[in-house]
């Protein structure tokens, strides 16, 4: 098992290297740079920068350097001085707006993570153990419409309702008297239910996969002839369904969680804009369409670390879950 | 608001010979300019202005201050605040000189923001002097200004006793050591303004005569330098006390201890010193720790006062330098409070509840916010303001008349294509389906109530005329292909290709367009890009043909702001590419070379003449085809809110939000 991760993690390093070289590259390749979408927004606002000024500008970030000399300074200063650049957009250093967004957006992409799997798990088992009932129809039907409609519609549809409703528009986690005085006990019920939007409204687009996962995955392992076996010894139900089938369902349900890392991290971007949640969703779409190339690569460089991380984990999680991984790999 | 707009379109031609004349003056060597009163408007433009109060009237019975300030108990009397008597500045009458009503204390504006910048900054910005929406220079930080007779020599006054917001004196030295230091070094990444150069592109020299008056000198006549002041670079101060040190630090090369410093006084950690010379000085009201002359300074609290944060706050200036007509120290309220949101639409939806009081809206979302009262119980007035766009900004198109491929080149600059183009489209009805009746068909030409309106022009080459419009296709060398489209004279395919940005809803339009440009034998094609794009391709001059507003074609004044009007003068208009004046030929040339005979001339008479004949030019060739008239801005305010303007004129050069003088805007629920 040691030298199975060991070796994973060998892997690691050069699998980051090119994911950043790519990134970088891919980031720096729209016509323009930071200098000229600065440019833009400002003549915008009313503000004319003279061509001396963009190229006084693109001097100053470095952007008049070649994209590969860039990149070797950007990571020559995220490995000697853990320093990953520069904001040009913000003003600050990419960790320090980084930093600005992470709790709101680890906290609510936990939440939400934790509603889908609170809630598609027992409903999967249920289905599953109804095949074909109308307990089963009903919830896969809910199910489907969660992952039909898109995100972005149900925040609107839903913001709509509760606005014509009760003459308020919840946009955002946390009202005007929340941002000004801080969180208070008496904001606690208006912030949960602020909350409940944004977690009804993503959450039930990952619950249908999870939902039907788990029950086609339950419906193969209750096939089985090891089920077969424990119901012919006089096993409880209880105890085949969790202790045995619910075990072997699970794999390909822990093998999505490494992209749940990935999402947590980022959050789901169009619906935080929709819902105006400031996470790093929309900050790494903000950082794209003005080139805010540390700031956009940094984001997508950590998104891709989680993914390679989530890999592994889901790896050394399913290892465990699963005997015959860690039989096979013996053998 | 008719009568307002024939009142404007008389006044503003008349206004802006009386601006001009006031600026230059050593035409004739007979006059010096006399400065205006605060408050004061020109009685020949704005017949209906109150007389103004005087300042030392008002001192007679006293001045009071916000109750917010006196319950802190740290600021001491609020005389001693407020410059000396006859120096401080009343805001008796908005910026169209109706009068104000005497408000009341308490209460904070609220507003959703994108990250500080212009948004947060226009509204509370004090220049050195200011436009009233008749395009006169009104003092404002400084009391008033000579010029000797050749407009040589400007001597400016600025206001005794006044202070910077964290109480400290603000002097000459201030605005003489902003320019020398500042500028002349290019620490605000922004160098000497064209305002600061003479005819030879030499800069003034700038000298403190004492503490309140300090000179601007030039080596030629320099006859709109108040005017240019205004536009390009508007403040000409910084707190010397304050960042002095900060600058010195620069200079000397000691970037290290500089970044450092502007941590310790700002918070922010800056990449460079260009960058921190560039924040601090030129987009400093988005810092705090560093004293304004404004109505509100950003929050120095944690949490409030981080402009890219979710949320900030500007706070009232307790040393601010205006009252109103009964003595009250200025502003009213307390505070403008910022929400930031992630698209700027989601404001609409703030106002409609009542999180945020003051949005600028489309004229098709009127409906949804007046009907607000019934579903939240939140009451908007609607204010109307004349814009600066020359026609429809979403619905005009732009021809690359400088672009690379020689065919498409002559034809674009050939004024009988761009005719047909306009021709060919029944413009009636596309405005009617568009907009489902908002707006009134209209050519690209400037809004009624602003300089250069005529009817004449608004309606140039509106007629739906498809068979003439063929006929001046082939006048302009398009001849029949086969396919049933026109191809260039050599054979060769013509193809328009258009695009627009993603998010300004142009791909209707073309749709109705490539209908009627195909009838007429014109094959094109559309596509929508990302904004960042397109931005992009405009810098570079390289887009073939746009649907979009890009910058307004015009502004409220093509002398003063010619950036999207005249060839070379900006580098994101679509219309002229990347022409220049070493490339620009015929009328094209002509309009650059008018533009700097302008700034040679002196006589108002012959300046004002110039300015007619540049928009003549643009008249008789119509280089931005439009098809739809433009609206006015609608300006949603809760009906909390008091005192905001009726029919002032939305524009960069009056700043926007700014010339509503916010200042002023009082409470009452």
């Amino acid at each position: 098992m040691l030298k199975y991760i060991g070796k994973r993690l060998l892997m690691f390093i050069p699998t980051i290297f090119i994911i950043s070289v790519v990134i970088f590259f891919i980031i720096q390749l729209p016509p323009g740079d930071y200098a000229t979408s600065y440019a833009a927004a400002m003549a915008a606002e009313g503000e004319i920068m003279t061509p001396e000024q963009i190229e006084a500008l693109r001097a100053q970030f470095g952007l008049d350097k070649p994209w590969y000399i860039q990149y070797f300074s950007w990571m020559a200063d995220i490995i000697t001085k853990g320093d990953f650049g520069y904001s040009f957009e913000y003003g600050r250093a990419v960790w320090d707006v980084i930093a600005q967004y992470l709790p709101l957006t680890l906290g609510i992409s936990f939440v939400i993570m934790l509603f889908q799997y609170v809630v598609s798990l027992p409903i999967g088992i249920y289905c599953a153990n109804h095949q074909y009932s109308v307990g089963d129809y009903f919830w896969s039907f809910i199910g489907f419409i969660g992952t039909a409609t898109p995100n972005f519609l149900l925040a609107i549809l839903v913001m709509y309702f509760i606005y014509v409703k009760t003459g308020t528009m919840y946009l955002g986690l946390f009202s005007t008297e929340m941002l000004q005085n801080g969180m208070r006990p008496e904001y606690i019920p208006e912030f949960l239910g602020r909350c409940m939007i944004p977690v009804l409204v993503i959450g039930t687009s990952g619950t249908c996969g999870i939902i039907r996962t788990v029950r086609a995955q339950m419906l193969d392992e209750q096939a089985r002839q090891y089920t077969l076996t424990a119901r012919a010894k006089g096993c409880s139900e209880a105890t085949i369904t969790y202790k045995y089938c619910l075990r072997a369902a699970l794999n390909p349900v822990v093998s999505g969680l490494s992209g749940a890392l990935r999402t947590i991290f980022s959050g789901s971007t169009v619906s935080a804009i929709v819902m105006n949640m400031a996470i790093l969703g929309p900050v790494l779409l903000t950082a794209l369409k003005s080139q805010d190339m540390y700031l956009a690569g940094t984001i997508v460089l950590v998104q891709a670390i989680l993914v390679v991380v989530g890999t592994l984990l889901s790896d050394i999680a399913l290892a465990w879950l699963d005997p015959r991984i860690r039989f096979s790999e013996r053998s | 608001m008719g009568k307002f707009k024939k009142w404007m379109s008389l006044a503003l031609a008349l206004i802006m010979c009386i601006g001009l004349l006031t600026a230059c003056g050593g035409g004739n060597n007979s006059k010096t300019p006399e400065p205006q009163q605060p408050g004061t408007t020109t009685p020949d433009a704005t017949p209906s202005t109150p007389s103004t109060p005087d300042p030392a009237e008002i001192a007679a019975s006293g001045f009071s201050e916000a109750p917010y300030i006196t319950s802190l108990g740290t600021y001491g009397a609020v005389e001693d605040r407020l410059p000396v008597a006859d120096d401080i500045m009343v805001e008796s009458v908005d910026a169209a000189g109706n009068p104000l009503a005497i408000g009341v204390y308490g209460g904070e504006l609220k507003r959703s923001a994108g990250g500080g910048n212009w948004d947060a900054g226009k509204p509370v910005e004090e220049g050195l002097f200011r436009f009233n929406t008749s395009a006169e220079v009104e003092p404002n930080v400084a009391k008033s200004y000579d010029v000797n007779d050749d407009a040589t020599v400007y001597t400016i006054h600025l206001r005794e006793g006044m202070k910077w917001s964290d109480g400290e004196p603000f002097t000459a030295e201030d605005c003489v050591w902003f320019y020398n230091a500042v500028c002349l070094n290019n620490l605000d990444g922004k160098g000497i303004r064209n305002c600061h150069k003479d005819a030879n592109g030499d800069p003034a020299v700038v000298e403190k005569v004492d503490d309140t008056t300090f000179t601007v000198t030039f080596g030629t006549p320099k006859y709109d330098f108040i005017e240019a002041l205004v536009v390009d670079l508007k403040w000409h101060y910084a707190p010397k006390h304050i960042l002095g040190d900060i600058c010195q630090m620069i200079l000397d090369g000691k970037e290290a201890e500089a970044i450092a410093a502007g941590k310790e006084l700002t918070g922010v950690e800056f990449s460079d010193s260009s960058a921190l010379g560039k924040e601090t000085l030129y987009y400093f009201w988005n810092y705090s720790g560093i004293p304004t002359l404004n109505p509100f300074v950003l929050s120095t609290e944690a949490n409030k006062n981080n402009v890219k944060g979710e949320y900030y706050e500007f706070v009232r200036n307790p040393y601010y330098w205006k009252t109103d007509a009964a003595g009250q120290q200025l502003p009213y309220m307390d505070k403008i409070i910022y929400t930031t949101v992630q698209n700027v639409d989601q404001t609409l939806m703030l106002l409609l509840d009542g999180t945020v009081d003051y949005q600028t809206i489309a004229v098709q979302d009127a409906p949804t916010v007046l009907d607000a009262e019934n579903t939240s119980g939140t009451k908007i007035n609607l204010y109307e303001w004349s814009g600066v766009e020359w026609g429809s900004a979403a619905h005009q198109l732009h021809l690359n008349l400088g672009i690379a491929d020689a065919n498409k080149n002559a034809l674009f600059n050939n004024a009988d294509f761009r005719q047909a183009m306009s021709i060919c489209v029944d413009r009636v009805a596309l405005a009617s389906a568009l907009t489902d009746g908002w707006q009134d068909a209209g050519q690209a030409a400037p809004q009624e109530g602003t300089l250069g309106y005529s009817e004449e022009w608004s309606k140039k080459w509106t007629e739906y005329d498809v068979a003439k419009a063929k006929t001046l296709f082939e006048s302009a060398g398009l001849v029949m292909g086969s396919d049933g489209f026109y191809d260039f004279a050599d054979g060769t395919d013509f193809e328009l290709t258009i695009v627009s940005v993603a998010d300004m809803g142009a791909a209707d339009t073309f749709s109705l367009l490539d209908t009627y440009y195909r009838a007429a034998g014109i094959k094109c094609n559309f596509r929508d890009y990302d904004r960042s794009y397109i931005d992009n391709e405009l810098m570079a001059g390289s887009l073939e043909c746009m649907l979009y507003p890009v910058t307004p074609i015009g502004d409220i004044s093509i002398a003063l702001k010619p950036n999207s009007m005249i060839p070379g003068y900006a580098t994101n208009v679509a219309w002229y590419g990347n022409i220049k004046e070493d490339t620009a030929t015929g009328d094209l040339l002509e309009l650059i070379n008018l533009k700097k005979q302008l700034d040679q001339t002196a006589d108002a008479d012959a300046r004002n003449d110039i300015v007619a004949q540049m928009l003549k030019l643009h008249e008789e060739n119509q280089w931005t085809i439009g098809y739809v008239a433009a609206t006015p801005t609608i300006h949603a305010v809760n009906a909390r809110i008091q005192n905001f303007p009726d029919g002032l004129v939305w524009s960069d050069i009056y700043r926007d939000m700014g010339v509503a003088h916010c200042q002023c805007w009082f409470i009452q629920e």
